[in-house]
């Protein structure tokens, strides 16, 4: 059976930066403590009317054509989001009308921080199995609509930042190359530990003026921060050791390892927890904040360009969050 | 090798009258996630399988139970899953045939034996039962159907299969708001007001997509299973629109008796219209092992699948 292969990488910003002095203008917060606490410097908001598909479609007409696969040959769209264009359809319905394109199926992923490794599990088992030759993944997210910028909601608030990233994936027929597997879990029981619980299906009605008009805090995310980190810096070295002992590798022999950029001090300490140097883990939470789907293949957009992947290579990427979900990808660049 | 339907359930909350039509509806406050684990036990038995055996699970759904998480993460706590993988998919009517499709890929591709593809929905929570949108909400019910799909060796499973998207004409089937899009808000109370949160269909042109689009796929996937349109027991049809079921039945050349159109019975289920069918016709005895069945759905999207099933 063949593997797949990442065969070019796309990427999208907001112009808009956002400083963590912006943000203390709005809610009371300081750069020190979001930078101490987080790592975050800066974020990119959107502009209006410009959603997820929007970023997402710029950063996949630049994947496709580092990929040299056209957009109509692309066989199948899988799109992580946890914040779509609209309600229904999903937003890689949207994608595919802003690429002009229509036929190969299109849908979406809602894994949250984990929603861009559930697609890459997905669209490599498309292509292992000869269903699909071409398929084009990508996570995006626009939070900045979607959050609380008062005090009131400042722990979750000043995490979030918008951004997209597509990566194409093809076939590859040496099964020591390419993605070498994927690793997926959940537990369900900690749902309500990161969650946007309103509008829910669950409550009736699912909206009110109340909720809407912002009085109501159900319709912002809530977190509790510890109990969060506590449970990644467990998930995270766990998740990325099963997918190493599944191919029989040892932490040394990752080249490099890219987590999702959660939060600048979870990656420090499972960096830490296995033994990996500074230059062998890639963080870019700094500039971006947390863009949850997008994170991961925006982060690797950036080791590409930085020359920091080569041929051979064994790359790590690993997500834990809201869920909880949590997943590894092991690929041999 | 193949994957095949190793049980299957449903739930349907009790009818209420709405519209002049009898619904499922659930009228409780509960989520797609909780119908389903309802569902599930039932699929469970069938398949004589204890739970500890299901290693993923895909959840179809176009009502989660909250904005986020997935509401496949909320099914996995109550099965008592464990940490098993949790996927929430949205492909709206067409959710279950991808779910199923995808699971398909993970079994082939050896990485798990027993998926639980689940498929539910409730709507009645997000309509518009005031007279402006009654036609509308009069065409949805709730539910859940849920198929443990896994590994196996003999002559049955999934056949074959397609599945197509155009989401060029996303807007003739959407429902917009909240619209992450829209700054500096997702929604506002004129928003609200507006009703710009219900369902809003173009009821001819998915009509009449429904009527093209569904003969189409039904034949690409019995062409990738070697089949005729004479080999299938039974067709089930997933469409908001339940003359359309019968509409693709004469397209098709194939009588009414060999015709499942769920609509008819129970509003549209969307994810859940597919696996509620399947399971009734199974669990009445109408079809049994070696029955081969045609799942098809087409909605909102546009999305539109189908798949050729031995059981």
């Amino acid at each position: 059976m063949r593997n797949s292969r990442i065969l070019g990488v796309g990427h999208y910003v907001p112009d808009r930066v956002v400083t963590n002095d912006d943000l203390a203008t709005l809610m009371d917060t300081s750069d020190a403590w979001i930078q101490q606490r987080t790592g975050i410097q800066r974020r990119r908001y959107s502009d209006d009317w410009v959603g997820a598909a929007d970023m997402g479609a710029t950063a996949a007409r630049e994947a496709l054509e580092r990929a040299g696969v056209a957009a109509a040959d692309i066989d199948c769209i899988v799109f992580a989001t946890l914040s779509p264009d609209v309600d229904m359809p999903a937003s890689a319905c949207l994608l595919q009308d802003r690429l002009g394109i229509g036929g190969m199926p299109a849908f979406d992923v809602r894994n949250q921080c984990s929603g861009f490794l559930y697609g890459l599990a997905i669209s490599d088992k498309f292509i292992k199995t000869g269903t699909y030759d071409h398929v084009l993944l990508v996570g995006a997210e626009v939070h900045s609509t979607g959050i609380d910028l008062s005090t009131r909601g400042r722990e979750v608030a000043v995490i979030f930042g918008d951004g997209a990233a597509a990566v194409v994936l093809g076939p590859e027929a040496d099964p020591r190359r390419g993605v070498l597997s994927t690793h997926l879990h959940a537990d369900g029981k900690f749902a309500e530990k990161l969650w946007l619980e309103m509008p829910a299906s669950r409550a009736r009605p699912r909206l009110t003026e109340e909720l809407i008009a912002g009085t109501a805090a159900r319709i912002f995310p809530k977190m509790e921060g510890r109990y969060v980190f506590r449970h990644a810096v467990t998930r995270f070295p766990e998740v990325i050791r099963e997918a190493l002992d599944a191919n029989g590798l040892q932490p040394s022999d990752i080249s490099m390892l890219i987590p999702h950029q959660a939060n600048l001090r979870i990656s420090q300490m499972v960096a830490m927890g296995l033994e990996l140097p500074e230059e062998k883990v890639f963080n870019n939470i700094q500039n971006y904040g947390n863009t949850t789907a997008a994170s991961i293949p925006l982060a690797l957009y950036e080791v590409l360009e930085a020359g920091r992947l080569r041929e051979g290579d064994l790359l790590c990427l690993a997500a834990f969050g809201a869920g909880f979900t949590w997943a590894s990808a092991l690929v041999r660049w | 090798m193949r994957t095949a339907i190793l049980g299957l359930g449903h739930h349907l909350p009790p009818e209420i009258e709405t519209g002049g039509v009898r619904r499922p509806i659930a009228v409780e406050p509960v989520g797609p996630s909780a119908l389903a684990v309802k569902a599930a036990s039932a699929a469970l038995t069938q398949a004589h399988l204890p739970v500890e055996d299901i290693e993923f699970i895909a959840f179809a759904t176009m009502t989660p139970d909250v904005t986020f998480p997935g509401s496949g993460c909320f099914f996995q706590h109550a099965m008592g899953c464990g940490t098993i993988g949790a996927l929430d998919i949205r492909a709206q009517c067409a959710g279950f045939v991808f779910g199923m499709v995808i699971a398909d890929q993970f079994v082939r591709a050896g990485v798990y034996n027993h998926v639980l593809v689940a498929g539910a929905e409730v709507h009645s929570s997000g309509l518009d039962y005031s007279e402006a949108g009654a036609r509308v909400a009069s065409l949805y019910g709730d539910g859940a159907g849920v198929a443990l799909c896994g590994r196996t060796d003999d002559d049955r499973g999934i056949l074959g299969s397609a599945l197509h998207t155009d989401g060029r004409r996303h807007a003739q089937f959407w429902c917009e708001y909240p619209a992450s899009r829209q700054h500096p808000v997702r929604m506002t109370v004129d928003d609200l007001r507006k009703g710009r949160h219900f369902p809003s269909i173009d009821l001819a042109a998915v009509r009449s997509f429904g009527e093209h689009a569904l003969p189409a796929v039904i034949q690409e996937a019995l062409q990738a299973a070697g089949l005729h349109t004479d080999h299938i027991d039974r067709y089930v049809i997933g469409h908001i629109l339940p003359e359309v079921g019968e509409t693709v039945g004469k397209h098709l050349g194939v009588g009414a008796d060999r015709m499942n159109v769920p609509a008819t019975r129970h509003g549209h289920l969307t994810a859940a219209a597919l696996p509620v069918a399947l399971s009734e016709e199974v669990e009445s005895g109408r079809l049994g092992p070696g029955a081969t069945v045609c799942l098809a759905a087409a909605g909102a999207g546009f999305a539109w699948g189908a798949a050729v099933v031995r059981l």
